[in-house]
Order: C-alpha cells, then structure tokens, then sequence
C-alpha cells in the first residue's frame, strides 16, 4: 500500500518536492529549471555517465551503475539502465524519503532514461510521492528503434506515475520559428517543462481564495493511464483575462483547446493580483466553456498574490486516457502528433509486466486520504500570520516563503519575457531579480508606471479595487504581506525578523492610499508616446518600439 | 504581338491611392493613359485597417482613372508592402539520376521545387517566387541549363513571402470593387522595374521607396534581386514624431514637415525658427529649426541604418550604381545628402524612362510604384505567353 501521510494545510513545503533528471535528456530539463530560479525546491540528478553528470547544477547526484558502466553511458541500451539503477536504488530511496512530490524529468529513447525512469517512478510512488512524470518523445529521425524503446517505457510509466506529461520532441517546431537556432528549440522546449513543473508547485503550494490542492490535482489526473494536458499562461494589460487563456491555450500540450473537448475533469486555477476581478473570473470562464465539455467537472481555483501586480495567469491541467488521444488523432495535424505516440500498441513483452502492477488499488486511497483536510487551509494560513506561531510552524512558513519568492521572481522574470517578444524565447534575464526588502516599493512603482491608460476612470477602477479587497483581502494580504517580509531572512539578516513582524499591521493599510495617490494620467509614458499609432499592432525592431519618436528614444539613453 | 495591351495598376498607400492605367504598345514602349488618385483613408503602416473607408476610396481613385484614360477597368495589378512581408534567398540542388547527363526539363523543375519549398512558417503565403541563376555543377548560369550536360542542377531563388491573411484581405478589399486581380505585386519589386534599368542592376543597385506608412526596399547585384523587405516606418512617423514632440497637432506638423524640414543635418539650415501661417496671417505655429530638423534627421537616420543592418553583410560594398530613392519622403529637403551619409554611394531620384503621355506626373516619386506595376505587368505578358491563375503564379524571369 501507498503511504499518504496527512497534511494538515493540504499545502505543501517546496521542501518537500523533489524534481528529479534522469539521464541526459532530463538533465538539460533540470538545468534550466535551476536557472529560472526555482530554488526552493530539491533538484536531484540521476545518470551513468559521469561527465554530463559531473556538469549538472543539480544539489544532488547520484551516479547510476557505478560498477556495471564504469561512469560510461549505456549506449542506448535500455536493460543496461535498468541494471544500472538497481545499482543504486537504495541510495535512490534515500533521496526520495519523506517527499510529498516528486517531478521525474527525463528524455525516453535512450538507455539511462528509458530503462531508469519506470524503476525510479517506482521507488517515488514506493516511499508515498505524488509523482508527476514529464517525458520527452524521441525526434522521428532518431529511428524506429529509439521509438519503440520510448514507447515501451511510456506505456510503464504511464502506470507506475500519477500523472505523465509527454513532449513529443518532432513538435518542437512548433515552439520555434523555422530561423531559429536548434539550441533555441531546445531551450523552448525544456522551458515549457520548466514552466509545467512550476504551475503544479504553484496550484499545490500557494494556498487560494478558493483552494485548489493536491486533491483537485488528483482527480484531475484521475485516470491511470493517461496523458497529462496541461497549460499555462500569463498575461497582462486591458484584455488580460482573454490574453492569458489564449496564452495556455497555446501549449502544444493542448492543441488550442481542441483536446480539451473529451475531457471529463478540468482543473482551472487562476492567480492574479489585488485588481483581479469577478468579471474577469467570469469571463474567462465563459470563454474556456467554449473548449471544455458541458459534461465535464471543472475544478475551480483561483488565488490573489499582490505580487502579479496587474498581471493574470491561468493554468489548465487535465487529462485524456489514451484511448481517447486515439480517438483524437484524426482531428487535426497537431494532435496527431501527441497521439501517434500512443498509436503504437503496448508490444508483449511490456504486457506481461503489466499484470502483477496492482494499478487501480493505490489511486482511490491516496485521493481518500489527500481529500480529508481539504476543508480548512486557510484558517491555518491566519493563525500563521498571526503574532503568535510557535516555533515549528515558524519554520515551515519561512521555508514556504521562499518558495514563495522564488516562483513569483520567476514570474517577473517570465513577464520581462513576454515584453520583449510574444513568444516565450527570450533569454531569461536574471540580473534583474529585485532584493526582497526593495520590493514593495518597486511594486507600487510599477503598479503606477502600468496600469493602463483606459478608459475606464481611475476611480472606478479603484473603487473596484478596494472592493475587492474589502471583501477578501483584509485576512489573506496579512499573510501575503507577512510572506513578503519574511523573505528577509533569506539573506542572513535573522535580527530584522521580529521588526518585520511588528510592522506587518500596518502595511496592509498603507498599500490601497500608495495607489490611490498616483493619477493614471503619468502612466502611458511606459513605452513612450505613440501618438496616432495607439493601438495599432507595435512595431518592435531589437527591442525599440519604432512607433516612438527616434528623438525621443535617443534622448532617454 | 500585334494589339496593343492596356494594363492597370492600383496601389493602396498609407497616404494616397493610385491607380495608373498604361498602354503596351506592341513595339515595347508604354503610354499612361491616366492617373487616378484618391487620399488614403484606412491604411496605417502599408496595411489596411479600416476597410469601408478604403473601399470608399479605391472607388474614387478608380472612377477617376476611367475618367482620365477612358478605359473600363476590370482587373487590375496589385501592389502589396507591410511589415509581415519579406523576402529570403534559398538555393535547391538536384541530382541528377545515375545514367543521365543531360539536364531535361524535369530535372530543373525538381531542383526549383527543392529550392522553393524553403521553412516558412505555416500561416505565411508566397508572394514571388524569383529565380535568381541557375548553376551546373556549380557553375553558374543565367538562364534555363535544360539541355546542357553536367551531374547537379541549382537554382537559387529570391522568395518573398507574407502572413497570408492579410494579403487575401487586401485582395478581397479590390475585389469588392468590383476589380479583378491580375497579380500581385511586392511593392519595392514594382518600384524597382522602373528605378533600375539593366545596367545599374548589373552593377549593383539599392531601390529605397520610402512612403507615407512604410520603407521599401529592394537591393539587385549582379544583376538579380538579392534582397527585398519593409520596414513600418515612414513620413507618417515624422509626422507622428513632430506631434508628439512639439505638442502642435498633425495637420500643423505635416505642413512643417513639408514645407520646412530638413534632414541634411546641416546646421546652416536649422536656424532661426520655423513658422505656419494660416491664411489671415497669423503665425499660429512655431518651432525652432533645430528642433524640428532633429525630430526629422533622427527617425530617417534611424530608418536608413535599420534598413542597412538589414541587408546582407557587405552587400553595399558590391553596389556599383548607387541608391535609387523613390517614395513620398523621399522629398525630404536633404535627404540625398542623409542617405550618401548612411550608405556612401551615389544617390539618385529616379525618373521614368520610356513613358510617353501625360508626362508631368511621372516625374513626381510618388507614382514610381504605381508606374513600376505597369512595367511589371509589360514584363510578366511579355514572359507568360498562356497566362495562368492566381496560385500557379511563377515569375520566371530574372532582369
């Protein structure tokens, strides 16, 4: 049986999440998850060769089959990674102990990933990991040999892992213009896992005004044998709610919604800043009833971070049993791609293993036992922000602030991205991140540099506004506030701690007057004036808007 | 050919529309018969945006062409820009199968295909197709190799393509006219026919048409076309710049930019101040010279050097002519001097060749596209003996 500890938040310390790259493939995953900066989380590298290995960034390493390889790769042999991870399961498990999820990022084709992932998708669910399993498809071009390597340890993995999410690595084309360099494609590509891994931190460990957790995630993703759907977007601005659906619904994952169709649970969360509105909610919802079947559940969940500022972000999940993906394939070019990946049949040999794997029993109880607290998450979230925590709690809120700040430096950063150009390609910038003590104040300076010039008039929108913090913030912007803060101790400085804590009263009142205070009539200037080009599609060149005079542009450098 | 041929050719520019009917007579040489041109309403940045108002005009300037030329006009040759546009150069190579050493037709037109089916992305449409030189192993020739002996066929193109919406929807704006199209037409392609003659396309020439909403540009060496595109950026922008900075509305900047810019950067022109008088006298607008020849010199030289970082590198080196300017802006007061700064090659004003009719027009730059579409329609009748549709559009010819 799966043990499921209970967790009395339902929330989860981004201790506890392990994100896991095996082989080469899931290394490069795991390298770019550390360089958008998730580091609250545990990164783990599994491989057998020790160069690649020796040049991961992960935290953690262990090398695979230290006397059968020697420190070589397997050379595409998938018995070879096999044996070479029972090499070394028992320090596997020892990683893995105590972790309430574990991500297992890695490249199928090859020896160290397929022969490895569906033993280490064991031990996970093995020591009671929640394990979402993201896998990449061989190119068509590497031979039907790797692809059938890859299909067979699909079709395990698909029942050894909670949820499995496959990136078709022939669609990578998709993620690139054609002129793009191939490093380009690649980096896209491990971005959106990247990105994948963060969402479902997100959904599970910011606790929402209306709670989406581990539970939802589940029974999302209910059906064993399944391919995960997932997207995710952000967006800003006036029309953000319809631009950022649009964004998730991008996800080659998704196939612009149109997978979405035969889904029967659909998992929605969103996040958004203090002006997040019912309307919006609203229409937003309306828009993705469009894709999602009437029939479907749909999950709701949505949560209020001051720090998106004016910025929305949806995340869709959901999942399609492979029958249905089948189905799904003559429908369109795109979607026969994700499904030619499982139009192979399960070959004999993978059938016979199948039978002893107990798959149906561990899936209801885990969901029993997850579901149980669901309730209350956020009266533990007050007493937390309340003066009086005692010391352990203390600690695990620390601990979860700065995975907090983590995913929200990420976000800005993701943001930076999306400015400069509307795909999601652009290098990270991560000079930039803000010290954390700086940062409410560049937030009240950014929320007055952009909020939209509409029509709307600002005291509308702050009537709005307040209203909406009327009605729910007055508790929850304590804690957010109060996480904000906390994010001090990061840099070493413990004294400031308490000091942070006393004026943790008083911040929340100060915000609402700051923004108040700032006419929207100074914040068009963000890009400059553009004069009879308002409106009009922009026309970018290196990073220079050219609808803003030439004058202008030169005198501000 | 013994008839002669009447051709029409309608652009729709972001500041007027123009609608040139010519006359092919059956020795070669053209005649304009009319000119029809109506301001451009709707258009921003080489783009249509606002179609009923653009129908509305394309309707004037066509019931002015047949006015003028007293012709009906049922189909017309199509000029098309935007920022979407662009062009690539792509090269196919074909073997030849083992047992052969003759190059057939066939062969050619396998290694064309190769060369045209070049990654655009997938909700782009070609525009041209120019084949540029043909090559035998390795070696390069001009014209058609079918017949010659060797092992490999090239064929290099000049590939233009665009977002194929927008073009389907300016299409759909004339055919609503109603106005048949004959072809269409990469504006910087059309000014380019009437720019360059064949001597400077074989030294090397840089056709800049910079108009109203957007910059043109097609750059021939050796002969064949070699690089073409757009920038968004034209007199609009001055305009738009002027407002912007001075706070004066537009119809004060365009009349300051017309009647008093300068982009010379010479500062002997940029003192003293300059002034808009309305008609009883008053000087309702005033801006010093050195302000509004910065506003000008700036966003043109920040144009010109866009559009050289934009063509290959070293390509200006091999250009042998110079730089042909056409385009409304191009009457910019110092704007000759401007580009030889930019791209240190002789600058040129191009004026027509080989028209006869109502001449005082054809000298203005603004008419070099639309006369250029007239040229290109001479050519492409004069190439394409049976013609063919919309889609079979090929131009197989290279000069």
């Amino acid at each position: 049986m799966i043990e499921f500890p209970q967790d009395p938040q339902n929330t989860i310390p981004t201790s506890s999440v392990k994100i896991v790259g095996l082989g080469g493939a899931g290394a490069n995953m795991l390298d770019r998850v550390a360089l958008d900066g998730l580091d609250g989380a545990e990164l783990l590298a599994l491989n057998t060769d020790i160069r690649t290995l020796s040049g991961s960034v992960a935290g953690e390493r262990i090398q695979l089959g230290r006397n059968l390889t020697k420190g070589l790769g397997t050379g595409g042999d998938p018995d070879l990674g096999n044996q070479a991870v029972l090499e070394a399961e028992d320090e596997l498990r020892a990683a893995l102990k105590g972790r309430k999820i574990v991500f297992i990022c890695v490249g199928l084709g090859g020896g160290t990933g397929s022969g490895a992932a569906p033993i280490v998708a064991r031990v996970a669910r093995e020591e009671g990991a929640f394990v979402v399993m993201f896998a990449t498809m061989p190119f068509v071009f590497e031979g039907r040999r790797r692809r059938e390597q890859a299909e067979t340890a699909l079709n395990e993995l698909a029942v050894l892992s909670n949820a499995l999410v496959t990136f078709d690595n022939s669609r990578m084309g998709e993620l690139v213009l054609a002129k793009q360099g191939i490093h380009e494609a690649f980096a896209a590509a491990d971005r959106m896992i990247s990105e994948s891994i963060k969402a479902v931190i997100r959904l599970v460990v910011r606790p929402g005004l209306i709670n989406i957790g581990l539970d939802d995630l589940m029974s999302a993703l209910r059906t064993t044998r399944s391919r995960c759907l997932f997207g995710s977007g952000i967006a800003r601005g006036k029309d953000r709610a319809q631009k950022a659906l649009r964004n998730a619904l991008s996800s080659p994952l998704l196939d612009e919604g149109a997978l979405l169709e035969d889904a029967e649970t659909v998992l929605v969360h969103l996040c958004g800043g203090e002006d997040l509105t019912l309307f919006e909610i609203e229409l937003l919802m309306e828009s993705l009833s469009k894709f999602v079947p009437k029939k479907a559940h749909v999950l709701f969940g949505a949560a209020i971070d001051p720090t998106m500022n004016d910025q929305l972000s949806v995340t869709l999940v959901s999942s399609l049993p492979e029958e249905r993906l089948r189905q799904v394939q003559p429908r369109g070019e795109a979607g026969a791609a994700i499904a030619s990946v499982s139009t192979l049949e399960p070959s004999v040999g993978f059938d016979a293993e199948e039978e002893p794997e107990p798959e149906p029993e561990p899936e209801p109880e885990v969901l029993k036992v997850v579901e149980e607290p669901a309730p209350e998450p956020e009266p533990a979230m007050i007493s937390l922000s309340a003066a009086d925590v005692d010391d352990d709690s203390w600690i695990q809120a620390s601990e979860k602030n700065d995975a907090e700040e983590a995913s929200e430096t990420i976000e800005e950063k993701e943001e930076v991205i999306e400015d400069e150009e509307p795909g999601f390609f652009a290098e990270p910038e991560s000079e930039d991140e803000p010290a954390p003590d700086e940062e409410p104040k560049e937030e009240a300076f950014v929320a007055k540099l952009e909020e939209p010039d509409d029509d709307e008039s600002p005291f509308a929108e702050y009537e709005s506004h307040s209203k909406s913090q009327a009605s729910h913030i007055p508790r929850f912007n304590k804690a957010e506030v109060a996480k904000r803060k906390f994010a001090a101790p990061k840099s070493g400085e413990d004294e400031i701690f308490d000091s942070a804590f006393d004026e943790l009263e008083e911040l929340p009142d100060n915000k609402p007057t700051k923004k108040a205070g700032h006419p929207q009539g100074e914040l068009s200037f963000e890009g400059g004036p553009r004069g009879r080009f308002e409106g009009a599609s922009p026309s970018v060149f290196e990073g220079e808007d050219l609808d803003v005079p030439a004058f202008l542009r030169k005198k501000r450098k | 050919m013994a008839r002669t041929k009447i051709h029409v050719g309608l652009e729709i520019g972001t500041s007027k529309i123009c609608m040139v009917v010519g006359e092919v007579k059956s020795d070669g040489s053209v005649k304009i018969l009319g000119v029809g041109q109506s301001k451009s309403v709707g258009v921003r940045k080489g783009e249509i945006y606002d179609f009923p108002q653009v129908r509305a005009c394309v309707k004037d300037a066509l019931v002015k062409a047949e006015d003028a030329s007293d012709v009906e006009v049922g189909s017309v040759f199509l000029a098309v820009t935007g920022a979407h546009i662009q062009g690539i150069n792509n090269r196919g190579s074909f073997r030849l199968p083992d047992g052969e050493n003759t190059i057939e037709q066939e062969h050619v037109n396998e290694a064309k295909e190769i060369a045209r089916s070049v990654a655009i992305p997938q909700d782009h449409v070609y525009l041209h197709h120019i084949i540029r030189r043909f090559g035998v192993d390795g070696y390069e020739h001009a014209s058609s190799p079918v017949g010659l002996s060797g092992k490999t066929v090239d064929s290099d193109f000049h590939v233009v393509h665009g977002i194929r919406s927008r073009i389907e929807n300016q299409i759909k704006c004339v055919r609503e006219m109603p106005l048949d199209v004959d072809d269409l037409v990469f504006s910087p392609i059309a000014t380019a026919q009437v720019a360059l003659d064949r001597e400077a396309r074989d030294r090397g020439a840089l056709v800049i048409d910079i108009g109203g909403g957007t910059t043109d540009y097609a750059l021939y060496l050796d002969g064949v076309i070699e690089a073409s595109g757009c920038i968004p950026v034209g007199g609009d922008h001055i305009t738009n710049d002027i407002h912007l900075v001075t706070g004066l509305p537009f119809s004060k900047a365009e009349i300051l930019k017309v009647r008093e810019g300068d982009a010379s950067g010479d500062p002997a022109r940029s003192v003293g101040t300059a002034k808009v008088v309305d008609e009883k006298g008053f000087s309702d607008a005033e801006v010093k010279r050195q302000l509004l020849n910065d506003i000008i010199r700036q966003r043109l030289e920040e144009t010109m050097r866009l559009l050289l970082a934009r063509l290959p590198s070293g390509a200006m080196e091999h250009v042998g002519t110079g730089v042909f300017l056409a385009g409304g802006t191009s009457l910019m007061r110092g704007f000759g001097e401007l580009a030889h700064e930019v791209f240190g090659r002789d600058i040129y004003r191009p004026e027509p060749p080989e028209l006869s009719g109502v001449q005082a027009s054809f000298k203005d730059p603004q008419f070099t596209t639309a006369l250029g579409l007239i040229r290109y329609a001479q050519i492409v009748e004069s190439e394409r003996a049976p013609k063919r549709g919309m889609l079979g559009r090929l131009w197989p010819f290279s000069r």
